[in-house]
């Protein structure tokens, strides 16, 4: 009966332990340009993605609405947002849950500046499709800031509009993602 | 013979002007509308008109609700939120303001319009206040286990 109720107590706290560990924020920005020589306006940037971290096993996650992208000009916001580009009443969100691949790399406990490998899943328009990138991670006291820049092909993810074929809008827009937690 | 045929180019040319003439003034509106469709850029929230006036927490729980029934009435739409400030955030070079439903967690983030990003640094925790801002809709995070709904090109509602 004892040993029952410590062996209770110790799985509560490694869960609690666990717990402990997951960061998250509801501000972390993600922000695309896909612009070209034909056009600099297709760029946007979504500062309500929600993230979080776990500094404890190498989790990474965020979720972003699609409609929160925002744009300088009203009829490019409403093209990303149409059923031909990003279909955004069907697939409200984009997605991205992944790890920290050299975990051991990064001492998220030492103040510091770290070079982290990042692979995962990024769910677009529907499609998920695995995504490997590089991430720089600063740790300063509590506070972790974690900021990534990488490319993908939007062909792979069934975004094919016109006007990428016309070369206005990139066929791999380059998206970077930067997340403050505390 | 020589004049026949000047005289018959003569009768030709008013016509074949007025076409092209036509064509370019066509093709000048045409690339003039193009021009300013494209190069428009989103009026200042402050200045547009609110399609709905809501309080912070009635507007959660219509998206726990049914967030499929609220994103088809508030998506895309100006709306004025009054509520209370419960957290403000940076998000990148810019700050975002939060009201939660300490209930259930489930909160309304504005990220603000460039030229009101000083309005929304001078509030504080606490601080009752009405924004008015471009509705992205709303979701269930699967992160945070909790409805969220967040608002972009936001202005504080004098």
């Amino acid at each position: 009966m004892k040993k029952s109720f410590l062996l209770i107590a110790l799985v509560g706290l490694t869960t609690l332990s666990f717990a402990q560990k997951k960061k998250t924020t509801t501000s972390a920005t993600v922000s695309f340009d896909a612009s070209t020589k034909l056009d600099a306006l297709p760029k946007a940037d979504n500062k309500t993605t929600v993230a979080s971290l776990n500094t404890k096993t190498g989790e990474v996650a965020f979720e972003a609405i699609v409609k929160s992208f925002s744009f300088a000009n009203p009829k490019m916001q409403e093209h990303f947002n149409s059923a031909g580009w990003m279909d955004s009443d069907k697939f409200p969100s984009a997605t991205f849950k992944g790890k920290i691949t050299n975990l051991a790399d990064v001492k998220f406990n030492a103040d510091g500046t770290y070079s982290a490998t990042v692979a995962g899943d990024l769910t677009l328009h529907g499609v998920t499709k695995p995504v490997t990138t590089t991430a720089t991670i600063v740790v300063s006291g509590k506070t972790v800031t974690t900021t990534s820049t990488f490319s993908i092909k939007v062909a792979d993810y069934g975004v094919n509009g016109a006007a990428i074929g016309a070369g206005k809008v990139s066929t791999d827009p380059t998206i970077t993602v930067s997340a403050e937690f505390k | 013979m020589a004049i026949d045929m000047t005289s018959t180019t003569k009768k030709r040319n008013p016509w074949i002007k007025r076409i092209l003439l036509s064509g370019l003034v066509l093709l000048i509106a045409g690339a003039v509308a193009v021009w300013f469709v494209f190069n428009e850029k989103f009026t200042d929230t402050s200045e547009r008109k609110a399609s709905f006036t809501v309080h912070a927490i009635d507007l959660i729980h219509e998206f726990q609700k049914s967030d499929s029934l609220a994103n088809k009435k508030y998506a895309e739409q100006i709306i004025t939120v009054n509520g209370i400030v419960s957290a403000l955030e940076p998000a990148d070079t810019t700050i975002n303001v939060k009201m939660v439903d300490t209930a259930t967690d489930a909160y309304i983030i504005f990220a603000f319009q460039q030229q009101h990003l000083a309005e929304a640094k001078q509030l504080k925790e606490g601080d009752s206040v009405s924004i008015k801002g471009s509705c992205s809709g709303g979701t269930y995070s699967q992160i945070l286990e909790t409805e969220f709904i967040s608002f972009k090109r936001c202005a504080i509602n004098k």
